[in-house]
């Protein structure tokens, strides 16, 4: 017992420094050392591979099969699903649906936003309390702001619907959100209302931090504002705005929130986007292995679009 | 940057203020709403201007009244209107999963930061590409693998998606913020003998707090106003303001009123959040990639 408790202390002085451990657990004890990335990366790619990658194998396991309501079981159904996909016409049209979303919401963002940071890119006084009464729409909850917009534009007593049909542009007959024509477009106003300050705010740093040189020279020359723009703002501002459509744009693809909301796809199908469209299929017509499916294409063209973006306007992290 | 002339810059201003009040009024309607009684919400024409404040919705909806515990009445509808346990639900979520994703965020964002290794531009790109999942992706198979291991309506299932779902942002902007600190100091404490993880703790960190401050404020406020997950992975159990706020439409119409409150009270810490990172706020909307 007193020898024990003494020896190790001793041993420990008489004995060399540690021996150099074998050339395996040198590996192992270079992966688990803080001087090496592996203890500082771990929880992330932990994380990142339980609920990015096993969802996504679980997504394509998903796919091939499908819920058999009499069984009450999944059952193997093979390339059904894909097949099924592409006879399925409102696949299509909620794929077009989708589509037309993406490039007219970003569109007007886009513009509308660099107008109205062109706008604000001054020194006046009041102008900083502009810009932060901006970034106010950015924290609405998307569902919530989809609910604002149910309201200003109801049929019978919203505040939008009163002026439109005050000035002429509606009849009274044919509401927003409850005609096929122009319920995308009621969607795509509460989608422009809350990110158009998005592009403002990003752009306005842009703006703010370019160089002054360019613009003198260029009064200097006599061009005029439209050319000033064009041939500096613009190429100067080209990284700015690639990030700003870039992120943005991913978010305008998988958008769910306001058609969940204000309209559930309809009327018709006229606003049934991918999302909305998979997530039906999957929790309201129990079609789990084709809702699966419709989310993996959804996935699959973001992907692409994002990476052959990223490759094209050279941006990086 | 290009003169103006004192009328160009008058014209300017006013542009700019009729602008912004153009975007700030539908907000100031939807607030406004909640402040009404239900005979002027359903004016015609719109009452905008003229109206006589009520705290009556935030009452129903809140029980303030009875210092936040107990219901008041079950409203005509029927729905259960009680939204304060909601608010709970929705602050627990956004505070833990904040707190997770920083954590797990600040370790990462430190080595991709600080260390040279093989691969590490396609990490940076991985942990990018998983920005760009569309949410419904990953809910549906979420959805079944919840239901098998009993994550299903709890708080740990929802915070956990939710921490996932910012890391890419903590991550990419952390990195951006821990990258603006030169290393040399890093170098010299290395040569001093003091270890890495003695560098982050004491060195870099606290360098880098109003960083991992505004990286935080923006976990909460995409945790606070997330939707689909939250939708897709309860049933019975928690739900945050966002998702409950659809329970206001009820058979005998929308209560406008008292989920105009519950909207309002779900906006007014996001305000104040966003207001106090004004600063970081373009960085952090880009992930990192442009600097104020």
């Amino acid at each position: 017992m007193t020898e024990t408790a003494t020896d190790p202390l001793s041993r420990d002085r008489s004995s060399p420094p540690v021996a150099a451990p074998r050339p395996a657990f040198r590996g192992l004890r270079r992966l688990v050392s803080w001087d090496g990335p592996m203890p500082w990366l771990a929880p992330l790619i932990a994380l990142l591979i339980v609920f990015t990658i096993y969802p996504l194998f679980y997504n394509i396991w998903l796919s091939f099969h499908e819920y058999a309501p009499f069984k009450r079981r999944l059952e193997y159904v093979g390339f059904q699903n894909w097949a099924t996909l592409w006879e399925d016409a409102r696949f299509w049209g909620s794929l077009s649906v989708t589509f037309t979303y993406f490039v007219v919401v970003l569109a007007i963002e886009v513009v509308l936003g660099m107008m109205i940071a062109l706008l604000l890119d001054s020194d006046e006084p009041g102008f900083g309390v502009l810009r932060a009464l901006l970034t106010l729409t950015l924290v609405i909850p998307p569902a919530i702001t989809g609910m604002m917009f149910l309201l200003i534009q109801d049929p019978e007593f919203g505040v939008l619907t009163y002026v439109l049909e005050g000035i002429g542009v509606l009849d009274g007959q044919s509401p927003i959100l409850a005609t096929s024509s122009t319920a995308l477009l009621g969607v795509m106003l509460a989608d422009v209302w809350q990110w158009t300050p998005f592009m403002v705010l990003i752009f306005l740093a842009g703006l703010r931090s370019l160089p002054q040189e360019p613009y003198e020279a260029a009064m200097l020359d006599g061009a005029s504002a439209l050319q000033t723009f064009q041939r500096i703002t613009l190429p100067l501002m080209s990284k700015v705005i690639a990030v700003a459509v870039l992120i943005r744009g991913i978010d305008v693809f998988r958008m769910f929130d306001y058609v969940f909301v204000m309209t559930s796809g309809g009327p018709g199908t006229s606003t049934y986007v991918l999302s909305l469209y998979a997530w039906q299929q999957t929790f309201s017509f129990i079609k789990w292995g084709y809702g699966a499916t419709l989310s993996l294409v959804s996935l699959a063209i973001i992907l692409v679009i994002a990476n052959l973006f990223i490759k094209l306007a050279k941006v990086r992290w | 940057m290009i003169v103006q002339s004192k009328a160009q810059r008058r014209v300017r201003v006013v542009t700019a203020w009729a602008v912004v009040a153009v975007f700030v009024f539908p907000l100031y309607y939807w607030i406004t709403t909640a402040f009404k009684n239900a005979k002027e919400i359903f004016n015609l024409p719109p009452n905008v201007w003229t109206f006589e404040p009520t705290f009556r919705n935030f009452e129903e909806v809140f029980g303030i009244s009875l210092g936040f515990f107990r219901q008041q009445e079950v409203l005509p509808g029927g729905g259960n209107f009680y939204m304060a346990p909601r608010l709970w639900d929705s602050i627990v979520v956004a505070g833990g999963s904040t707190a997770f994703a920083v954590a797990v965020a600040t370790l990462a964002a430190y080595s991709l930061s600080r260390m040279e290794f093989k691969g590490r531009h396609a990490f940076v790109s991985w942990v990018l590409s998983t920005r760009m999942m569309p949410p419904v992706a990953v809910a549906i198979p979420l959805f079944f693998i919840y239901k098998d291991v009993g994550l299903m309506d709890s708080y740990l299932g929802i915070i956990l998606i939710h921490t996932v779902m910012n890391l890419p942002l903590a991550v990419l902007l952390l990195k951006s913020f821990f990258d603006d600190i030169p290393k040399e100091i890093d170098e010299s404490a290395l040569i001093d003998g003091a270890s890495r993880w003695r560098i982050f703790w004491r060195v870099v960190l606290p360098m880098a707090k109003g960083g991992i401050a505004a990286t935080a404020v923006l976990c909460f406020i995409f945790s606070w106003t997330e939707f689909i997950f939250v939708l897709t992975l309860t049933q019975t159990g928690l739900k945050t303001v966002p998702v409950v706020s659809s329970s206001f439409v009820t058979s005998t119409g929308t209560a406008w009123g008292n989920m105009a409150a519950l909207g309002v009270a779900a906006m007014v810490p996001a305000f104040i959040f966003i207001l106090l990172v004004q600063k970081q706020l373009v960085r952090g909307l880009t992930l990192g990639s442009l600097k104020q």
